[in-house]
């Protein structure tokens, strides 16, 4: 007779998560009772706040241990990382919601953002599949509705594309999930750890459709193709959500199943394919980048590229490797930010500031957006003097030391590719005015240009400061 | 593992789910209606589901039981919401056809 | 193969029924065709139409909130079997999920999506 299963210590892991569940309760409700013309900022307020609050309470989990809830959720440095992560790109996202999007739609969309952001945070420290499939579920469901917000006949569609899309790979994915439990018994990923898993065909299979799942989710090359038509459906705030969310919570259950569930015992070349398809992203999104006319889809093809990059430094499945991800990812997230939030303040519901054409001349009008757009477009080349910089050459460093050296010769070619792609927007921008009439540039409040500000700050501090969470591998079990 | 508690071999339930699995993935291939394509994402799904009972009996372990019952849960949230989209998409439309979904370029 | 025996010999009963019962009246009866027989049967206009034609885009939204709100039960299932083990801490568990899906139940009720416009 069980009264009562779990302690303190289980609901006070997930006190973040709650948080960001009551206030995505409380934000649609507020939305309804709100005056008309005080929507916007009474959603944007109370879902800001709540994010902070979650964003303290997640802080000080960072020196606990163990799992709760029966081993579905593990606490630790590497969950705490990755849920702050998930809390930054949130926060981020909601003040582009200032500008963008109508006021009637706000607060729906801030509520389904905070769900979203829900199942991410379950995805940070996700340690059983169940949870894995619960968070992935959350985070995805509420980007179908999210994508398809806006009034353009291509939001609704890229909405569709999404979920038709999604669901398939999420099918697959299952379907994996299914064969792991049917390959160890058990839910918990730490049981696919047993040495005699090495060889069971069920280990084998089922991971090859999860990481088909995990692959699609994280956009990666060939599983790509639905993320530059999504990120350009989709309105502005969610874009910015999505490419950072996403990846950060699909890297921290890829991390996890890497570093803690594999059987001891297994061959390297069990994970071969999942190289393989990082190098190939690499180049297909780099050269995707090139032939662009939208922010948007730059950036979506920029995002594949990116989760390239990333897993190099998860390649060789070393400690040092994974403090390095992490450090790239923190500077990925606040660089992919700071262009989004760059083209939210050029844009207003129609969202102007997405088309590249938007940027032709920029510095002669608003010097100071043309500056950080510059700076954030250099960090995503990865030039210094910007985290993109330090970033790369870290993840170039366990691409060598690991023997995976051919994922490094890839990685500096994308990056010689990806060149052009950056530097033909940053020549647009200090271009000359070309004497034709550019439509009115709307005026972004201060938040905005606040925000703007810090992220630049910050990508260049981190390149001084090289803050990689030292102790972060013994949390990954 | 205990397969004695099968009344046929583990072999055949992978089978079935298998073919389930691949029924649906054809649906999602050749239908052209979303609302087939939705019918046959729920097949994938179900074919999981046909597996993770199957595990469940097999090793004793109820997590496949709630498991599969979390399935089927998210799986109606997601018909609902793939409802809600198709019928946002296509309010002006006059077919229901997944090919006329041709704004965004591929 | 021994355990499908039985599933084999019901598929075969079912099909020869069905095919009895198709087959059989086009070889007993004897056809008298006349015009009366191919009008619509009994009662009621002639139909201008296709029958299966559209019908209100409602209907697909009724349709959606009630598959929601009804698998959403399915979660009740594992809650009614360890009822009695679990004992308070599962009955408020189960308040604070009826409670949600309530929240959302109001959130549909206030927003307009039961009203039949």
């Amino acid at each position: 007779m069980i009264a009562n299963p779990t302690t303190q210590v289980d609901w006070n892991g997930i006190a973040p998560i709650i948080t960001i569940a009551v206030t995505a309760l409380v934000v649609p409700f507020a939305d309804l009772f709100a005056r008309t013309h005080a929507k916007r900022w009474v959603a944007i307020l109370i879902g800001g706040l709540g994010t902070l609050l979650a964003a303290g309470l997640c802080a000080q989990q960072y020196g606990s241990t163990g799992t709760v809830f029966g081993g579905a959720f593990a606490l630790g440095g590497f969950t705490v990382v990755f849920e702050e992560i998930v809390l930054l790109a949130l926060f981020g996202s909601l003040l582009l919601f200032a500008t963008t999007m109508q006021e009637r739609r706000v607060g729906g969309s801030v509520a389904l953002m905070l769900w979203s952001a829900c199942g991410a945070l379950l995805m940070a420290g996700a340690s059983n599949l169940m949870t894995v499939f619960l968070g992935i579920e959350l985070l995805s469901l509420a980007l179908y509705c999210l994508c398809g917000m806006n009034d353009r006949p291509a939001s609704r569609e890229s909405a569709l594309k999404y979920l038709v899309l999604s669901s398939t790979a999420s099918g697959f994915m299952l379907l994996g999930m299914a064969l792991l439990f049917g390959a160890s018994g058990s839910v918990a990923l730490s049981s696919l750890t047993l040495g005699g898993l090495a060889t069971s065909s069920f280990l084998w299979s089922g991971s090859a459709l999860f990481f088909v799942g995990l692959a699609f989710k994280m956009s990666l090359a060939p599983f790509h193709a639905w993320s530059p038509d999504v990120y350009e459906g989709a309105p502005m705030p969610v874009t910015a959500f999505m490419s950072v969310a996403t990846k950060a919570a699909t890297l921290a259950v890829l991390a996890r199943f890497l570093y803690a569930a594999l059987p001891t015992g297994m061959s390297s070349a069990f994970l071969l394919p999942i190289w393989i398809l990082a190098g190939l992203s690499m180049l297909v999104g780099n050269l995707g980048m090139l032939a662009q006319t939208d922010l948007k889809r730059l950036l979506a093809y920029s995002g594949v590229a990116q989760a390239g990059y990333l897993l190099v430094a998860l390649a060789g499945t070393t400690a040092l490797g994974l403090r390095y991800a992490i450090y790239y990812l923190v500077a990925y997230a606040i660089m992919n930010l700071g262009a989004f939030s760059v083209a939210a303040a050029l844009s207003d519901e129609k969202e102007a500031g997405s088309a590249l054409s938007a940027y032709h001349a920029l510095a002669s009008r608003r010097p100071y957006l043309a500056a950080m757009m510059s700076l954030f477009l250099l960090a995503l080349a990865g030039l210094p003097p910007t985290a993109g910089f330090l970033g790369k050459i870290l993840l170039l460093s366990t691409g060598v030391a690991t023997g995976y050296w051919w994922l490094a010769v890839l990685l500096i070619l994308g990056t010689a590719i990806s060149l052009f792609a950056y530097a033909k927007i940053i020549r647009a921008m200090y271009a000359r005015p070309d004497g034709k009439a550019q439509p009115e540039l709307p005026v972004a409040p201060w938040p905005a240009m606040i925000s703007i500000a810090l992220y630049g700050i910050a990508l260049v501090v981190m390149t001084f400061y090289p803050l990689t969470p030292s102790n972060i591998v013994p949390f990954v079990r | 593992m205990d397969l004695t508690v099968l009344p046929v071999a583990l072999g055949d339930y992978i089978g079935l789910s298998l073919v389930i699995f691949f029924i649906g993935v054809a649906g999602i291939a050749l239908r052209r209606n979303p609302l087939i394509v939705l019918m046959s994402i729920e097949l994938m799904w179900n074919a999981a589901n046909l597996l993770f009972i199957t595990f469940a009996r097999v090793y004793m372990n109820n997590a496949g039981h709630i498991f599969a019952f979390l399935v089927i849960t998210v799986a109606a949230a997601e018909a609902a919401i793939g409802l809600a989209i198709v019928v946002v998409v296509f309010r002006n439309a006059k077919n229901v056809d997944v090919d006329d979904v041709r704004i965004l370029r591929g | 193969m021994a355990p499908y025996g039985s599933v084999a010999l019901y598929l075969c009963v079912a099909l020869a029924a069905a095919l009895l019962f198709t087959v059989l009246p086009g070889l007993l009866a004897k056809p008298k065709p006349n015009a009366h027989k191919d009008e619509a049967y009994e009662c009621g206009v002639e139909p201008t139409s296709s029958v299966s034609g559209r019908f209100p885009v409602r209907f697909y939204l009724i349709a959606m909130l009630f598959v929601v709100f009804d698998v959403e039960a399915a979660s009740f299932y594992p809650w009614a079997v360890q009822m009695h083990a679990l004992r308070m801490f599962g009955l408020l568990e189960m308040a604070v999920f009826v409670v949600v899906l309530g929240i959302g139940y109001a959130y549909v009720w206030k927003k307009g999506g039961f009203s039949w416009r």
